[in-house]
This record gives C-alpha cells, structure tokens and sequence, in this order.
C-alpha cells in the first residue's frame, strides 16, 4: 500500500562527508558570485464558497499544465478505532466509478485530459487529484467534483480492494524501512490512530463496503474541502466552473480534532530479521510542533544536525565511518504534532558503534553551540531550497497546503526565511538540549538479532531502568 | 550520490516543506492567462567549444534559481568488465576531490550557497548537476569545471566510498524484497551482448578491488571536455554565461576518447523464460522485458505511443486487464528505461512490465492475460480513439518530465539530446515526431516488437519462511 510514512520528497541529495582537507596557499578561491535576487511569492487567490469549501488559484509557469488538487480533512486520524486503513480503503473505492459514469468510463476521462486520478489518504487528509494538459482545465474541475460528490462505492470491487490492501500489507511487513517506522510510530502514539501505519490484515479482513460507506457519509462534504489549482489556467473559466460543479455539495460534517498524546520515553525495540546484512535504525522523540515559537529554531537545529547533506551525523556515520549509505533526520509532522527522528540502514556490524555515534552528536550539540559559520552555511542552505521548494506547481500547492492544514496563515511563509536567518549558535544549542534528548528517545532497530542484540545491550539497560 | 532510478531510495533533507516535481518556469501576474496547447516551446542555443565540449543553454527568467548540469558519455554499460559496478562507483570519487576543492568541500560550496546538487550513473551517461540561487551561476561553472580538470583523491578516499557504496547495495537490492527486481536484474537477463546485461550495480567483490590505479584511468580515459555536454537552465544572462564557460572550460584539454564498443543486441528469437529466488519477499513478483526499436526510428515513436497505451493512465490497458478486471494486482509497473525515461538514453532498451501477485495465481495465467491484450494489437490496426488518448498522455508526460524539479527536468532532456544526437533543439520538435505515427504503424511495431519470441519473463520467487508479523502494539 505504499504508505507514506515520511513525506516523500524528491530530493536528489545523498550524502557524503568528512573533515575537510586544510586548504593549500596555492589553491584557488570559488567565485563568490554576484548579490542575490529578489524573491516573492507567487501571487495567488483564494476564496471561500457559501457552502464553506475553500478555493485557491495559483496562475503558474509557462508550460501548457494545470494540477488540480482537492484535499480535505479526512484521514487515518478519522478512521474507527479496529479499522485503520478504512480512510485509504475508502478514497481507492471511490476511484471505481460515480453514479453517472462507470469505472472504466472515468478512467478514459481523465487519460484524455493526460492524467490519470490520484487518490490517497494521510494521516489528516486526503486527496484527489488530476494534473491535466492546460486545455481541460474546467472539464478536471468537474470530474473532480463528480468524484468527491457522487462516488458510485460499488460493493463489486470492494473485495478486490480489500486483497490488494492485504497483498500491500504483506509486501510492507518484508521491507524493514517499514517495519521499523510502523515500529516507531506504535510505540510512540500507541492506540491513538497515528500508532497503525500498517493496519494487520485481521484488521483489514475485518472491513466491509458498509463500514466505506458510513466512512464516507461522516466524513466527505464541502466545509471539509479545500480545491489547489495551479499552473496555466484561464481564471474566469475555472472560476465559473467551480462555482457550477462545488456549489451544490452539502456543508457535511464540521472538522474533527484528534490530537495524539504522544510518549516520550526511553524504549528498546528489535525486531528480528534472520541474515539481514544492516540494522534498520529508527531513533527519536516527540518534539513541539510548528505552532510552538521554537519550531523555526527546532527546523535549523535538524539541519544541522542530521537533515541536510553536510550536517553532523551525516558526516560522522557516512563519510569519517562508513557505516551506511543513506542517513538522515528528519522533523516527521502530522496535523499540530511532530517528532524529531534519525533514520539509518548501517552495517549489522555497526549497529551499536552507530547509535553511540548518532548519540554522540547530539551531546556535543547540547554542550557546545556551533560556530558562526557553520550556522550561516545551513541558514544560507535552507534559504536557497525555499526557492526551490516554491517553484513548480505541485511544490507551491504542496507549501500552501501545509500552512493551510496548521492553520498559521501566509505570513508564515513570507516571514520564513527571515526567522531562518535571525536563529543564533545558542539557539541551537539550546533546542538541542531543551528538545533532542538520546535519554528520552524511542530506539528501534530491524535487523539480525543473533548478531546485534549484544551490541544494543547498553541501551536495553537504560530502556529497562527507564520503564 | 547513487545509481538512479525511479522511485529510488531517496534522501529526504527537507523535513517540513516538500519539494516534489513541478516546472522550471515560474510566475506570471495572477489573473486570465492565454492557455496554450501544442505550440509550447523552450529556449535552446547550441554550440560547441574549441576543445569539443557541447553547451547548451536556455534561460527562462521566471524563477531565480538555475541548473547547471554536466553529462559525460560514459555509462555502466561499457565499464571495465572485470570492475562491475565501476561506473558508479567512480561517480562517488567524483565528489571526493578536486585541485582546488578538498574532500567534501565540493558538497559544502553548493550546500553553503543554498543549492541542491547529485550525480548518477545510467545507461549510456554519468551526470552532476546542481541547482542554486541565479546569482551563484558563476560558482557552479568554476566547480565544474575544476573537477572536468582534474581529480585529488587518495586511498583513504577510494576505500571510504568503496564501503558507502557497498552499503548503497545493500539497502536498495541485498536487504529488500525484490532488491534489484527487476531494474538491476531483468537486462542481465534479456540481453545477451555483455556491455548490456552485466550486473551495473556491481558485484561486491568487483567494487571492493577497485583500485585508485583504476579511478585515475577512467578519468583520464573518459572525462574529457570532448567527451560532455553542459547544459544550463533558469534565470541567467547567455551572453555572461558563455564568458564565463570559455573562462573555466575553454582551457581543458580535449583527450583521445576510445571508440563506443558494439553495443548491439541480437534480434531476439525465442522467448526466455527465468525465476529468480527471492529469500525476503511473501508475494511473487513478475516482469516482462521487450527489446526496443533503435531510437528515433519511426518504430521508436510507435513504441512509445504502445507504452502509454500498455502502462500509463487509469485506462492503461493492462492495468484495465490486471488489476480492474482480474484483480491479480493493485498495480502494474513499468515503462521504457526504468534508470530514466524515454528520451534519455542512446544503446539497446527495453520495455518493463512488472507487477507484484499472489500465490494463488499462476504466472502462467498472468501472461496469458498479457497476451490477451497485446495480440490484439498487432493483429490490427487500434482504434483512432486510444491512439489520441496515448498521444495527449505522453504530451502531458512530456511536459511533466521537461519540468522537473528547479529545472533539472530540461537540463537532462538538454544535456541527453546534446550527447546523443548533437541536436538539443529535437525538444521542440519531438512532440510532431509522435503525431506522425499511423494505427498501421503501430500495428507493424506491435508485430515485430512485442512479438513473444521479442520477450524475457523474470519471476522473483519468494523462498523465505513467512517473517514474523508486525508485534501487537506494546502495552505501556
């Protein structure tokens, strides 16, 4: 099933890392390049319609494209206590056909316009989405809303869906990557719906077209929704469209909250994978969320620590090590929620040398601030990728979602690199150690116990002082 | 830095705001724009350096950032053939030393400047690109073109990447299910000239005999301004650009590059058929390989019309046939070049089809379905409608794929039609290329190409006793 448990960005980097070498007298100077450009947000409107669904427009770009994006708050955060997984059932059942138009009819629509109909749910919201040629712009409106409004929930393919969930649950539970984040988020938001990534197929089994059904009802309707469109697009037309094909849609149930309480403590997990040549390696805690005053300073401090290519950990278990190939940090955030992770594949071998490195950063974090320049380099790092991260349709439809899911307003992103900037070496020093706590963390590793279990026997000592 | 492929393994860096797919272009006045449709074409000037290398540049000053990229035509299929794997391997050392830039410092300038940067190793190329800031344009060119002269790089440097690399392999194919399947594996099987169907990954003994005797070689042999092509895209001025190209790449120093070995493969005559022993996958998985037509014949164009008619989109026919219609699978994989796409690369491909199943169905079964779809097409000609529905796909597709991220997306496309073709400028015609095809013509490409005799069946057979389920949720 492909759940997205990090967000899956494209990001081409990968790392590499070590001292650097002393630079030698001959040696030249990089050009330094010339004074930065301006840059501005991409103008966009948004508007709200009588029956409360929200409507953003974003005109984009040069090539002939527009992505259209309805997403609303309905996810595995709704979904009934014994059926996780209903939400992503639910939105694949309503790709089979609305009351007017077959399955297959609706999968010719969209491969004329150059899509096809994307259709997932997360962990607060779904989607659906198309990304059409610029000409069907207002016919994609309409299928769209077709789609959301008068789904068909066919009971003939419910039983189809149900197998390839439990084909995706079965190919899930091989992959360690998987095992070791669903590991993760069980022990840190146990019962809550955050705690199941990976439903069990007796849960799966458990669900019916009935159960999709009144899923649906309770949660899809108008005052939930909020339809992205970006890219070349003829305004007035879409406008007209949306107010045609939205307008008629029931209000439907008002937003539910469901914040998790998460546990921060320190715990041991292995689960064991027989001849697995890495450890899975899965670390971390929850941390305060984007509505804090400390998440801008909390967001450097990852990078410097773990998130980005240069950072320290990366350097160390990489490039001085060579334990493993792909480490990373990351701040994993679901609606008002987040938590500080490390994530690494290392040499069964290296498993414990790892952990004792990866807490060993941190420490030296908490005890000493960065130099000046090296802050400077990661606050320069995150200000140019902003660039980046607001160029391309879906990109720009992904940072408006975000601010608009967390409720903090545009300022927020006009503001950001500037709050990125004003962040100081004590800051860091102090979300560290105020935050990123190895003594309060979640350990949990996938890998060949027979080889690694003596290795991890100084942190089961804690875990178990800890309980 | 990695081996590339779709859906890879991919490093995430940015933890809050997602960075995924999108144009090079950027922002106009908000408001009525004119919606333009077949007509849509990109900015391209060629020209060729006195020590051969090829530029291409289009600038597009929408969005204040720029992509430089560096493709060399030197691809794991012509690696040494007792260094499996070189290629690649190779393309780390590249990130580990210059005369001027030490060790990481390569990384830290682009990363301190606010840029994102890569390199990957395919089929028929080796690229590094980076995307920064407009105003670090200069930067970029003077990096590259420290490392096009010359590498430093010692033993401690070769034997550290060996070990990152060896844990490259490790988590993408030995510790997955279906690890290698079927990206790595299915070429080693369908052909039958080595330079293809060795394994590009690299046997780990291959990689860790490397030597920095080794490293040293192939650069000189292959890393030559004679032998790449440089391409920029985004906010930049051409004529400042070309000043500075001549001032950092005019003064290397062309080499005698070998001649590309034959890389031919034989017409296929009878169907292969291999099961691959999986010990850490539950579910079996199965891929069909065609060989491909030789590229930009008319055939080629035909060929990549039947992909989108086989494999994208809800209506895509075999995703109509397995998943809809017998629920073998949730999904059906594939395409042409699963390293890249289908306009980037040079040498013999092949057309993928995977998906993963059940036990209870046989594989038997499931190419018999395949079948039922596939004959039908080259038995006679297909209907205007799926025809037209094939080509608005693949124009949306074209167009998604030239927009990749902060203008990588056409740097490839650029950079690869450089390299191959000495022609950057086919991108605003290539579109016409596919309208020309015929149902008759894709019949006659049906016939030949998606003949049974043109196909190899790989099955990744599972072999491990079921792993322990996910533990009930810890009570606490």
């Amino acid at each position: 099933m492909n759940r997205k448990l990090l967000k899956e960005i494209l990001l081409v980097l990968e790392a590499m890392v070590l001292a650097v070498s002393p630079a030698m007298a001959q040696k030249q100077t990089p050009p330094a390049g010339g004074p930065p450009k301006a840059f501005t947000l991409p103008a966009h409107e948004s508007y709200t319609l009588p029956n409360g669904m929200k409507v953003t427009l974003i005109p984009y770009g040069n090539a002939p494209k527009v992505t259209l994006d309805l997403s609303l708050r309905v996810g595995d955060v709704n979904s009934p206590d014994d059926l996780a997984g209903l939400s992503e059932l639910t939105a694949q059942l309503m790709k089979e056909g609305t009351t007017t138009l077959s399955s297959s009819a609706l999968a010719e629509a969209t491969s004329r316009m150059g899509s096809s109909l994307g259709a997932n749910a997360g962990s607060d919201q779904s989607t659906f989405s198309l990304d059409v040629l610029s000409e069907f712009g207002p016919d994609a409106v309409k299928l769209l809303g077709d789609v959301v409004q008068h789904p068909l929930l066919p009971e003939s393919e419910f039983p189809r869906l149900k197998t390839n969930l439990l084909r995706g649950i079965a190919v899930a539970t091989t992959r360690p990557g998987q095992i070791a984040a669903a590991r993760f988020h069980k022990l840190v938001y146990g019962d809550h719906p955050y705690g199941t990534i990976l439903p069990t197929a007796e849960n799966a089994n458990k669900m019916s077209v009935e159960d999709a059904k009144k899923f649906y009802a309770a949660n899809y309707g108008a005052q939930r929704a909020h339809l992205y469109i970006a890219g070349k697009f003829d305004s007035a037309a879409i406008k007209k469209t949306i107010a045609a094909t939205f307008s008629g849609w029931q209000k439907g149930p008002a937003i539910v909250q469901n914040l998790p309480k998460p546990r921060t403590r320190r715990a041991l997990d292995v689960t064991d994978r027989p001849n697995a040549p890495q450890s899975t390696i899965y670390v971390g805690l929850p941390v305060p969320n984007v509505t804090s005053p400390d998440s801008i300073p909390l967001f450097v401090t990852n990078m410097l620590l773990g998130g980005s290519f240069a950072s320290r950990i990366t350097s160390n278990i990489r490039e001085a090590k060579g334990y493993t190939y792909s480490p990373r940090s990351e701040l994993s955030e679901r609606y008002h929620d987040a938590y500080w992770a490390e994530i690494a594949d290392v040499t069964t071998a290296a498993t414990g040398p790892s952990l004792k490195e990866i807490f060993g950063e941190i420490e030296r974090l908490q005890k000493e601030p960065p130099s000046a320049a090296e802050l400077q380099g990661i606050q320069s790092y995150i200000s140019g990728i902003f660039l980046i991260q607001n160029s391309g349709r879906g990109p720009l439809i992904g940072q408006l979602r975000y601010v608009d899911l967390q409720g903090l307003g545009e300022d927020y992103l006009k503001t950001f690199v500037q709050k990125i900037n004003a962040v100081t070496p004590a800051d860091v020093q102090k979300m560290t150690a105020q935050y990123i706590k190895p003594e309060l963390m979640t350990i949990v590793v996938v890998g060949d116990k027979s080889k690694i279990n003596e290795q991890l026997a100084p942190y089961a000592a804690a875990a178990a002082e800890n309980k | 830095m990695k081996l590339q492929r779709s859906g890879a393994r991919a490093v995430a860096v940015l933890a809050v705001l997602c960075l995924v797919g999108g144009t090079a272009a950027i922002a106009g006045p908000p408001g009525s724009q004119p919606v333009g449709a077949n007509d849509f074409k990109v900015a391209v000037e060629y020209y060729k350096l006195p020590n051969g290398l090829r530029v291409v540049l289009s600038p597009d000053h929408s969005a204040p950032t720029i992509c430089v990229g560096v493709y060399y035509q030197i691809g794991f299929r012509i690696e040494p053939r007792d260094r499996t794997g070189f290629a690649h391997l190779f393309e780390h050392m590249m990130f580990q030393g210059s005369q001027n830039l030490g060790k990481m410092e390569f990384v830290k300038l682009v990363q301190q400047n606010g840029g994102l940067l890569n390199g990957s190793t395919r089929f028929d190329f080796t690229n590094y690109f980076e995307i920064l800031p407009a105003n670090k344009l200069e930067t970029a060119l003077w990096a590259e073109a420290d490392r096009m002269n010359g590498l430093a790089v010692n033993e401690e440097n070769l034997k550290n990447q060996q070990g990152v690399v060896g844990n490259e392999v490790k988590v993408n194919v030995l510790n997955q299910p279906y690890g290698g399947f079927p990206w790595v594996d299915m070429p080693q099987y369908a052909n039958s000239n080595w330079y293809n169907a060795h394994n590009f990954y690299g046997d780990l003994k291959d990689i860790e005999a490397a030597t920095l005797g080794d490293v040293k070689n192939f650069f000189k042999t292959y890393y030559a301004p004679n032998n790449a092509a440089l391409a920029i895209t985004g906010d930049f001025e051409p004529a400042q650009a070309k000043q500075w190209i001549e001032k950092y790449f005019g003064g290397i120093k062309a080499a005698d590059v070998p001649p590309l070995p034959d890389l031919t493969e034989p017409r296929q005559e009878k169907e292969k058929r291999a099961t691959k022993p999986d010990l850490k996958a539950q579910r079996p998985a199965i891929a069909v390989a065609y060989h491909m037509p030789d590229r930009n014949t008319p055939e080629y164009y035909a060929m990549g019309l039947l992909m989108q008619m086989l494999l994208r989109g809800d209506d895509g026919l075999l995703r109509q046939e397995l998943v809809q219609k017998r629920g073998f699978t949730g999904t059906v994989n594939g395409g042409i070049n699963l390293l890249g796409n289908t306009w980037n690369y040079k040498g013999p491909m092949l057309l993928i089809a995977n998906l993963i199943y059940d036990p209870a169905t046989s594989p038997d079964t499931i190419v018999q379905a395949i079948d039922g779809v596939i004959e039908p097409l080259r038995s006679k000609p297909v209907d205007q409608a799926t025809l037209d529905r094939a080509l608005v796909k693949l124009r949306s597709n074209f167009y998604d794929t030239m927009g990749g991220p902060g203008g990588f997306g056409l740097v490839d496309l650029l950079a690869s039609f450089a390299l191959f073709d000495d022609n950057p400028a086919r991108i605003n015609s290539l579109m016409a290329e596919y309208q020309k095809v015929t149902p008759e013509l894709i019949q006659k490409t049906a016939q030949e190409y998606l003949r049974p005799e043109n196909r190899t069946i790989l099955i990744d057979q599972p072999q491990a006793p079921a792993p322990a389920p996910v533990a009930a949720p810890a009570k606490n």
